[in-house]
């Protein structure tokens, strides 16, 4: 098989796991936005990890039915803390509970595992998953649990929904049924969190979670509709971020995490400018059109200011023009400084290639041939010291020169490209006295000042 | 002539059933390093760690207990390359000034050791960990046990000159036996050398050099990095193409990754101690690389019989 076939089979169980994740998560999103609870899941997944920690110092493995148990019992506690603290909801936010129930959570774990015998440390990695990884019969198994919690949230769906709506419960008279409706809430979104963490890690759950319901949510109020778009684009994002990562060579959960924030960035652009009519389009296209100016503008001052007042400290900005342009130091230099500097950079490379090879040469003589001698090894790495010693030489010989240019070029090219920025700065405010009254109409007139001007 | 008879009987029993009077108080940062430094010092000394085994000393996290030790020690025995790197502020917060670099109760067991992958003094992370020097895995050679011995007896005699013989002689003991294990060891896995193998990290060099294993690619070649799907698909169609043998797998680091090339390859994934203690079956050095020995030398010989 070829690299690529391994590709195709590698991503095929991540794309079919994404699918599932989304399906659930970005309904429990939903609800979990309108109850104004979004870091929920966090805490209940480190709650269950805390039952799983404490499965561990008992004796059992995490993986087995009693490992299982007492993460679902830590999990209710959760859930039950999460349902009786919504009373509280009246006087303080329930974010701050759930923050609160985050650390102490997370806090109790570290300091279950620090009493654990032999490999604790291991524990706190098996509750982390990576979706790469993930198995067909890890697929199947996850199908299955979230197939049976949706028949479930189906049967309820009304009282569910109308908790979800209202933040007071009122449409319950009944208190102990709304609390038991919240209850099996907070209990199902548990068990889902927390196998799906294990499965795809804390950050992209959390993503899957949020994002395609807000985005979902942007666009329309039809809890029908809200889920049909964030299920399409939570899914599409995925599948992009799944294959950015394969093309990139990147990690794949931070990816996706990535390709999902790109998304929401995309659905906020579509409805600002595309969802809605001419007029408003227009305004809001030069609206875009003259920040992003000012904002540039504001970046090559602030970028040449920097450079006038250090020209040796880091310039991200000149860097990347000076790549973009492929102009370096060695133009703003004398010759026999841009010859030294040229060298020194040759030498860089030549130096860490020596440091290199001498490095491929031992590792081939650990297998093959006559192993080295301990004296022979002493001798390669007294050697590898030299040429990296000589590395760093060059290397500082380097950025000397330079920071030498760079003082060059804070006459040649901050002082002109600051008085170039100014003036456009100054005539883009000249040409925006509508978009500055616009601002000034849409500022609320503060009650005093109404009372004070007749 | 009874009395003093019975008097001197008496001294010498007193000193060897308490020998921790006098004893030494001896810090080593990992398991591994007092388990030699106890080998060496008998009831000279008294030895104590830092990390606790199984846990990954690159992320380990110092509590008070440790300074408490660290105050009341006389000697210190680290494993250097900015592995431990943690200890030195660790030893200043004590201000015990006998441990710090260059105290007479201080010595780093790299000196002397033939170093691996030379990285430079800064901190470039190539090759996985963000080593100082060299890769730090030094230990798990147990040839290099022989000059680690040599070094934490040297600072012992200077710590504690009235017990030369007795450390040496130790010593000396200790580098017998185990030069007859290494025969044993290197026997075991003679007929598997140039054996191919995958590791889930950089931790292997000195023993593959040591046992003659080419390691050929790493399944987390960035610490805490997980490994992008790419890199995975790289590393299995390598390990398919060079007929890799075995996943070598260390037992603290997360599972998936090594468990799912495993499965694809259809080799076996063979867990390995990396510290004394980290497993019931490595209680000391010479169990540690029995341990380790005997696991490869199982997985090879279970893929062709």
């Amino acid at each position: 098989m070829t690299v690529t076939s391994d590709a195709v089979a590698l991503l095929a169980m991540p794309l079919a796991a994404s699918v599932v994740f989304v399906l659930i998560h970005a309904y429990l999103g939903v609800h979990v936005l309108r109850r104004k609870v979004v870091f929920a899941d966090l805490a209940l997944a480190q709650l269950s990890a805390l039952g799983a920690s404490v499965a561990f110092a008992n004796g059992y493995d995490v993986k087995s039915a009693a490992g299982f148990a007492y993460a679902l019992a830590f999990t209710a506690i959760g859930a039950a803390l999460l349902t009786f603290t919504r009373g509280l909801a009246r006087t303080m936010s329930q974010e701050a509970i759930v923050g609160i129930l985050y650390v102490v959570a997370t806090a109790a774990t570290i300091l279950v595992v620090d009493q654990s015998p032999l490999g604790a440390e291991h524990v706190k990695k098996i509750l982390i998953g990576s979706i790469l990884t993930v198995t067909g019969e890890d697929v199947a198994k996850l199908a299955a649990l979230y197939a049976g919690i949706a028949v479930v949230h189906w049967l309820i769906r009304r009282p569910l929904l109308a908790l979800s709506r209202d933040e007071s419960s009122a449409p319950y008279r009944n208190r102990a049924a709304a609390w038991s409706w919240d209850f099996v809430f907070f209990l199902s979104f548990g068990v889902v969190v927390t196998s799906s963490v294990t499965t795809a890690g804390v950050l992209l759950v959390f993503s899957l979670l949020i994002v395609p319901a807000v985005i979902g949510a942007a666009f329309s109020k039809r809890l029908g509709l809200v889920l049909a778009i964030a299920w399409g684009v939570g899914i599409a994002a995925c599948a992009a971020g799944l294959g950015g990562s394969y093309a990139l060579d990147l990690p794949t959960g931070a990816t996706m995490v990535m390709a999902l924030a790109a998304s929401l960035v995309l659905a906020g652009a579509v409805k600002a400018f595309i969802v809605v009519d001419a007029g408003i389009r227009r305004t809001r296209l030069r609206m875009l059109a003259r920040t992003t100016t000012v904002g540039a503008l504001l970046c090559v001052v602030a970028s040449s200011a920097w450079l006038i007042v250090n020209p040796s400290g880091d310039q991200p900005l000149l860097a990347l023009l000076e790549r973009a342009a492929h102009v370096g130091p060695p133009t703003f230099l004398a010759r026999t400084e841009a010859e030294t500097y040229e060298s020194a950079v040759r030498d860089i490379v030549r130096f860490q290639s020596e440091a290199d090879r001498l490095d491929a040469m031992e590792r081939a003589a650990r297998y093959q041939g006559v192993p080295l001698a301990d004296d022979e090894i002493r001798r390669i790495a007294s050697y590898q010291q030299n040429y990296n010693e000589m590395t760093r030489g060059e290397r500082f010989v380097r950025d000397v020169l330079q920071a030498k240019a760079r003082a060059r070029e804070r006459w040649v090219i901050g002082v002109p490209a600051a008085v170039v920025a100014l003036a456009g700065l100054a005539l883009c405010l000249r040409l925006m006295p509508g978009a500055m009254r616009a601002i000034r109409n849409a500022t609320p007139t503060p009650p005093f000042l109404k009372r004070a001007i007749p | 002539m009874r009395a003093a008879l019975f008097g001197v009987a008496l001294v010498a029993m007193l000193s060897i059933a308490t020998p921790s009077h006098a004893a030494l108080r001896v810090v080593a940062t990992t398991t591994d390093l007092a388990s030699l430094t106890a080998e060496v010092g008998g009831d000279v000394v008294v030895v104590d760690s830092i990390v606790p085994p199984g846990v990954d000393p690159e992320a380990f996290e110092p509590r008070p207990a440790d300074l408490e030790k660290l105050r009341n020690a006389g000697a210190l025995v680290r494993v250097g390359l900015g592995y431990d790197f943690w200890v030195d502020a660790l030893v200043a917060r004590a201000g015990n000034k006998r441990l710090m670099r260059g105290g007479d109760g201080d010595v780093d067991a790299s000196l002397g050791v033939p170093l691996l992958e030379i990285r430079g003094r800064g901190v470039v992370n190539q090759a996985g960990h963000a080593h100082g020097h060299a890769n730090p895995h030094y230990w798990l050679d147990p040839e290099n046990a022989i000059i680690m011995t040599a070094g934490i007896a040297e600072m012992l005699v200077r710590r504690a000159p009235e017990h030369r013989e007795r450390i040496v002689a130790n010593r000396e003991r200790f580098v017998g036996k185990l030069r007859a294990q290494l025969a044993r060891w290197t026997d075991a896995l003679a007929p598997h050398a140039g054996s191919k193998v995958i590791a889930y990290h950089n931790t292997w060099p000195y023993f593959a050099r040591r046992f003659r294993l080419d390691i050929v690619d790493f399944i987390e070649p960035k610490a805490g990095v997980a490994p992008s799907p790419a890199h995975l698909a790289r590393v299995i169609s390598k390990g398919r193409s060079k007929q890799v043998k075995a996943i070598l797998h260390e037992p603290y680091e997360p599972e998936n990754a090594s468990r799912f090339v495993a499965q694809k390859l259809g080799v076996p994934l063979v867990k390995l101690a990396t510290s004394v203690r980290s497993m019931p079956e490595t209680a000391d050095y010479s169990a540690l690389i029995d341990y380790n020995v005997t696991a490869i030398a199982r997985a090879f010989a279970a893929r062709n019989p």
